[in-house]
């Protein structure tokens, strides 16, 4: 379990933002990998299946949130990235508070591609496995998100 | 305006942080959230299911048989070998008793069934040493 602590917990705090949902995600994560390990057929790596659950726990937290608050999704991130500056658990520079923004300006699959990528170092044979995607539509994917991202800091 | 190229910048970090000790301390947290496994709770029927179906069929047989045997044995018709036998062990039961039980039809009835002739009941008298008895009988 420590072994994927760290960087499940990286993975889920890049979709969600909030460390408190980070948090949650987290743990919900770990219940769900526990209650369902007898079921993990292994056709996959162990390490893609729990990534694919804390990947799907994110972004359906996130939904709901937005559903809770009545906002769309994108309208959530918009306003915990503006928020982003007060929190308690962000110490970001700069460019690292401009690099967020310019990165909830994307479309949600290019921004997941992007923070697997990017942030987390994952290779894309494993993004597409936790992603279900082939490894040449992930790359089309991130080339499109790092033009517009450079795109945005360039103008910003 | 000089293009920004991602490439051509040192990599850029999250800026996200975490509590201190956040990681040590998850572990124990999560351990509390999961769910324990709690001891099955097993019936007392269904620990000894075998047991109770087996005495529910001893129970049932029991009560049956003697329901069963009341019935079967309810039919007042007595077949011949058992008042044969019935007879045949009560030693008490005296000729008088047949007889009285004896209606007239019955006597012809005998007649009819017992054809005996005349010899045959002379050489009857005659064998049997208890013929002035039953003269006077």
């Amino acid at each position: 379990m420590s072994d994927y602590q760290k960087p499940l917990y990286n993975h889920i705090r890049n979709i969600v933002l909030d460390h408190d949902d980070a948090h949650d995600v987290l743990q919900n994560t770990f219940v769900k990998v526990f209650r369902y390990l007898n079921k993990f057929k292994g056709d996959s790596k162990l390490f893609s299946w729990i990534y694919r659950i804390a990947t799907n726990e994110a972004l359906t937290f996130l939904n709901q949130k937005a559903k809770l608050s009545g906002i769309t999704s994108e309208a959530l991130q918009n306003k915990t990235i503006d928020n982003l500056q007060a929190d308690t658990y962000f110490d970001g520079n700069e460019i690292q508070l401009k690099l967020q923004k310019a990165i909830v300006t994307l479309p949600e699959k290019q921004q997941l591609v992007f923070k697997m990528k990017y942030f987390e170092e994952l290779k894309y044979e494993e993004i597409a496995e936790i992603l279900g995607t082939s490894v040449g539509a992930l790359k089309a994917s991130y080339h499109h998100a790092v033009k517009k991202i450079e795109a945005y800091l360039t103008s910003n | 305006m000089k293009a920004f190229k991602l490439e051509n910048e040192p990599k850029i970090e999250t800026g996200f942080k975490t509590p201190e000790n956040y990681f040590e301390n998850f572990s124990v947290s999560l351990l509390e959230k999961l769910p324990q496994n709690e001891p099955k709770t097993i019936s007392l029927f269904a620990r000894n299911r075998k047991t109770f179906i087996a005495a529910a069929a001893v129970l049932v047989i029991a009560l049956t048989v003697p329901i069963v045997n009341k019935y079967v044995t309810k039919s007042k018709e007595l077949d011949e070998a058992t008042l044969e036998t019935y007879l045949s062990y009560q030693s008490n039961l005296i000729q008088y008793d047949l007889i009285h039980e004896l209606d007239t039809n019955d006597i012809k009835n005998l007649d009819k069934n017992i054809a005996l002739g005349d010899d045959t009941i002379e050489d009857l008298l005659s064998s049997n040493a208890n013929i002035e008895h039953l003269i006077l009988e």
